[in-house]
């Protein structure tokens, strides 16, 4: 018979920030009903304080200040509530937050305001939340879809659109292929090992290189399928396909906060899975992991392929959706740089890093994009950018500083971020990775200056509105850039506690 | 009395391989022959039955008091003549009854009609064996599960006609058996809670703790209503047999057929009629308890065909009474009263063992005697609601009903 | 235990065999005489136009998608049913939990207007 167990032993105070959003959202499903339809910004302030809420207690548990629940297990097991969750938490909502703001304008003006978005923008950071906090393979993919349904949904939000509806049915179509590989993998690791719970996949796969039975051979489909699924949902190359079209068919606020949230989700999942439950993956003794080679490769590719096609793009949607796929080849050196023994923490310590950075980046870039958008979904075009310093200096402020933070220009975020990768892949012996990475950055210099050129230098007719709400999220994107890159100790500081050891 | 002594060997029937097929092969040609002949003559019993409610008599004619009624429908069924439409699918057309019918039948195998009994064998042993089929302890499952696949055959009947009408009679009977089949799924649930078990045979015992108060009709009437309403409704009959009126949709689904491809569907319905009785009656009614079962087990199917035939004639009764419900009343009802109430019934019964197990078994019988004066209060004012005027909607125009009379003295 | 559902494979066999049975019992037995008129679709008497099967109307695909959903919820009830008493309040609270979820779902389909017919 099993023990079965109480009530405490579910620990629900440990997962109180994901478990706070994730009520909050049903109940606001519930209380948006009533809601007249004129009244929608009740429904945007309600959001945003659930999403308020559910960081204060993640920065609580994050400071240390607090201890909520008792350990760091919860739900039999199944979640783990350590430092890297708790940062996790933060970069998904501060993310949440921004794509509140950005969205609520741009709904008000297309007279799309319907409370389910953020409704379903609540569900997808709960997702995201979860997936950092995954201890167990089934969580790993659960949050993954409560991550991406709602994406696929506000991917067609603007229906009557055919970009829109094209995009959502592209980004469901492919993000259901990839789920299906997701589990895949994951069926086929739980065959070689016997358990789908992290720590005792780490064990059992230590074991079964040990005994060098063929179960290695399942592992090793097993964690390429998984590196597929999740590689799907960070735009790694080849799995990139999607994003340049369903980047510029979404409605721009959807695309700020898709962004950043489904790499957050996909590379705290992939951090969590090969840094913590695959990394005695070893197939000859001192070596790193196996997947090292795989992974780093991938990374290059991504590097590559993002920023080379980035340089002959026209459309700023098309553009940034290009460099995101740059940034995740950036941030999969230091996923690679977790197979050597002895850095998954550093690794992770450097993942957390770049996410948080790029969050503030990203998200900006694409609410300068909003703020250009114009009613009928054009005019976000290079040519849309000329002379918009003349016109709107603050705005074309803000946009340099996250075109020079995503280049990696030193006193930004994105420079602190990339500083941090580079670092741990040069600890780990990834030289090529390291030598490519800095390559593609001088080279994706070329189209993020251009942008900032067309701005200032250029004459034309850019102009771009920024209602409050929208103008505040930029602010604080813009704000939060500089202050992560001029006092990069903040980020460290935060990051230095991260580690993927297990004692419980 | 005429039982194994203490000296007789007693063996399971399942261990004995001999045993096995020949009480698989037995039982299962006597269950077919039991429920075809119910069929036959349940047809007849309605057809009296209606009859008497219409104060007329029903055939009488074939046979004395018309028991060799269903044998002449059955002759001139088979010497009709077979059409299958023009641009038919072939294969499915054909297939469609057998799909219908043959998972109604196999439903019947999980439940048991008695208690276990003992039966001699020409080797000197005593064979053990269940009466019934089988009674597999994923009994609950198999049933939802298969009462799942009939509907198959009602949509590729009426998909397979090349026939619109039939095409969407298809379609909307098995909306209709969908949307019900989730308030069935849950009014199965709450004996399923109750006794701590899905095989069919320890729901049926555990109401057997007070012989007769046991019954979980008592301990949950609302489930066992929603229960009896919603398999009303699986088997399209009235008052939701709107996608077979012949007024409404030329018979829906089964248009095209004529000749015993026509008596198949006839006979999965009735057949249908009889197997969720046997489910209700199983799971709310105490299935083949009754006083004396226990001692003299092959009082068992006694017990419960009578139940049965009193399901029957109710369905029968309802039938005569009840108009039929306009369709997109059928599926508000569904939907929006009979799941919130399965739903309810569902939380109640789980919050009320979780309770009596707490604090001792007695509770149970306080909550039932709770549940039964809240259905009752709830049935009598649901019903008195019925003929108040409903507010016309706004732009609805008067439609002035003047009588042929007054028509005919006005000119 | 598989010995258990032999009666079910006999039952099988005995109502498909009937069942093929009775179907050629009429193509043996009845007469055969198609004509155009027998063998067109039938439209109470009318010329049928059109074809058979148009569109679908996307009401029934609305239905069956929320019958998948709730039906799921359904089938999670059942094992949690036959174990429940073992769970204590753990299991009561843990589906309630899931039941509330359901349920959320369940009102704003409501409201919304995805559980009208027409």
């Amino acid at each position: 018979m099993f023990e079965v167990p109480s009530l405490s032993d579910l620990n629900v105070g440990a997962t109180l920030p994901v478990t706070l959003l994730a009520l909050g959202a049903c109940v606001l499903l519930v209380v948006d009903l009533f809601i007249p339809r004129e009244r929608k910004s009740i429904t945007a302030w309600l959001t945003a304080i659930g999403i308020g809420v559910s960081l204060v207690f993640s920065l609580l548990s994050l400071s240390g200040a607090v201890e909520f629940g008792s350990g760091e297990l919860a739900f039999s097991d199944m979640y783990r509530a350590d430092r890297l969750t708790d940062t996790i938490n933060v970069a998904a909502l501060i993310t949440a937050l921004l794509g509140v703001m950005v969205a609520y304008d741009y709904l008000e003006r297309t007279r799309l305001q319907r409370g389910e978005y953020y409704i379903l923008l609540m569900f997808s950071a709960a997702g995201a939340m979860l997936m950092g906090a995954a201890n167990d393979l089934v969580i790993v993919f659960i949050a993954l879809e409560l991550l991406s349904i709602p994406l696929y949904i506000l991917s067609g939000f603007r229906r009557p659109q055919e970009a829109s509806e094209e995009s959502a049915m592209k980004y469901f179509l492919l993000g259901a292929f990839a789920s299906g590989f997701l589990i895949y993998g994951i069926a086929l690791i739980y065959g070689a090992t016997g358990t789908t719970n992290l720590p005792e996949v780490w064990d059992a796969v230590a074991g079964v290189v040990a005994e060098d039975s063929a179960a290695k051979f399942l592992v090793m489909i097993g964690a390429g399928l998984v590196l597929a699924g999740l590689g799907f949902k960070v735009a790694a190359v080849p799995f990139h396909m999607w994003t340049p079209d369903v980047y510029q068919g979404a409605p721009t606020p959807v695309v700020a906060y898709m962004s950043v949230a489904a790499k957050i989700g996909g590379f705290a999942a992939l951090v969590r899975v090969f840094g913590m439950g695959l990394s005695t993956f070893v197939l000859e003794s001192g070596a790193p992991a196996a997947w090292q080679d795989t992974i780093w490769l991938v990374a290059v590719l991504t590097m590559l392929l993002g920023n080379v096609v980035a340089i002959v793009q026209s459309d700023l949607k098309r553009l940034l959706a290009y460099s995101t796929i740059a940034h995740a080849g950036y941030i999969l050196i230091a996923v690679a740089a977790a197979g050597t023994a002895g850095l998954e923490d550093t690794a992770a310590q450097a993942v957390v890093i770049y996410l948080i950075a790029y969050a503030f980046t990203n998200a900006g870039a694409f609410a300068v994009i909003t703020a250009m958008e114009k009613d009928d979904a054009s005019n976000t075009s290079l040519d849309a950018l000329r002379g918009l310093a003349s016109r709107c200096p603050w705005l074309a402020a803000a946009m340099a500083v996250f075109m020079l933070s995503l280049t990696g220009i030193p006193l930004t975020a994105g420079f602190v971020g990339k500083w941090f990768v580079f670092k741990v892949a040069l600890q780990a012996d990834l030289v090529a990775a390291a030598v490519v990475g800095v390559l593609t950055s001088a080279v994706s210099a070329y189209y993020y200056l251009r942008v900032v050129w067309m701005m200032y230098f250029e004459e034309g007719e850019g102009d771009a509105a920024t209602p409050p709400a929208l103008a505040w999220a930029i602010g604080v994107a813009a704000v939060g850039t500089l202050v992560l890159g001029a006092l990069p100790y903040l980020l460290s500081d935060m990051a230095r506690e991260i580690t993927l050891a297990f004692g419980g | 009395m005429f039982g194994p002594g203490e000296s007789s060997t007693i063996i399971e029937c399942t261990a004995n391989t001999t045993c096995t097929t020949l009480h698989a092969i037995g039982t299962s040609l006597l269950l077919f022959i039991v429920l075809l002949t119910g069929f036959a003559y349940m047809t007849l019993w309605e057809r009296r039955l209606i009859a008497w409610f219409q104060a007329r008599i029903g055939p009488n004619r074939a046979g004395p008091a018309g028991l060799l009624q269903p044998v002449a429908d059955g002759i001139k069924l088979i010497f009709k003549e077979d059409v299958t439409p023009r641009n038919a699918e072939r294969v499915i057309f054909w297939l469609a009854p057998l799909i219908k019918m043959v998972p109604t039948i196999l439903v019947v195998a999980v439940i048991p009609f008695g208690p276990p009994i003992t039966v001699p064998w020409f080797d000197g042993k005593w064979y053990r064996m269940t009466q019934g089929l089988t009674d597999p302890n994923i009994g609950v499952l198999w049933i939802l599960g298969i009462t799942s696949i009939g509907i198959y055959g009602i949509v590729l009947a009426g998909w397979a006609s090349n026939n619109k009408y039939a095409v969407l009679g298809g379609l909307r009977s098995s909306a209709q058996m969908i949307s019900y089949e989730l308030s069935m799924g849950l009014a199965v649930v709450v004996p399923v809670l109750l006794a701590g078990s899905m095989r069919v045979g320890d729901i049926i015992n555990a109401q057997n703790n007070p012989p007769i108060l046991g019954w979980y009709v008592f301990q949950n009437p609302l489930a066992a209503a929603i229960l009896f309403i919603a398999l009303l409704a699986e088997v399209n009959r009235a008052p939701f047999d709107m996608p077979e009126a012949e007024q409404e949709l030329t018979a829906g689904y089964h248009t095209e057929y004529s000749g015993m491809k026509f008596a198949l569907f006839y006979l999965a319905e009735y057949i249908g009629m009889i197997t969720v009785s046997l489910i209700g009656a199983a799971f709310y009614l105490g299935g083949y308890h009754f006083i004396w079962v226990d001692r003299f087990p092959l009082l068992g199917p006694l017990v419960f065909a009578v139940k049965v035939f009193l399901l029957l004639s109710g369905m029968v009764w309802i039938r005569a009474t009840l108009p039929r419900i306009r369709y997109d009343r059928l599926m508000m009802l569904g939907w929006k009263v009979m799941l919130p109430l399965a739903m309810a019934a569902v939380a109640w019964t789980a919050v009320a063992v979780f309770l009596a197990e707490q604090v001792g078994k007695e509770l149970t019988a306080v909550f039932a005697i709770i549940a039964l004066v809240i259905f009752f209060a709830g049935a009598q004012w649901w019903l008195s609601r019925a003929g108040r005027k409903t507010p016309l909607e706004p732009g609805a125009g008067r439609i002035e009903t003047v009588s042929l009379s007054e028509q005919a003295r006005g000119r | 235990m598989l010995s258990e559902y032999a009666p079910i494979a006999a039952l099988l066999v005995i109502s498909v065999g009937m069942g093929i049975l009775i179907l050629f019992i009429s193509r043996i037995f009845g007469p055969f005489r198609p004509t155009a008129r027998k063998l067109a679709p039938y439209e109470s008497g009318m010329e049928p136009f059109g074809p058979a099967i148009r569109r679908i109307p996307v009401k029934f695909y609305r239905v069956a998608v929320l019958f998948i959903l709730f039906d799921i919820e359904v089938i999670f009830f059942l094992p949690w049913a036959v174990v429940f008493r073992d769970l204590g309040s753990y299991g009561l609270v843990t589906m309630g939990v899931f039941f509330f979820v359901l349920t959320v779902g369940f009102i704003y389909e409501w409201k919304v207007g995805g559980l009208e017919w027409e």
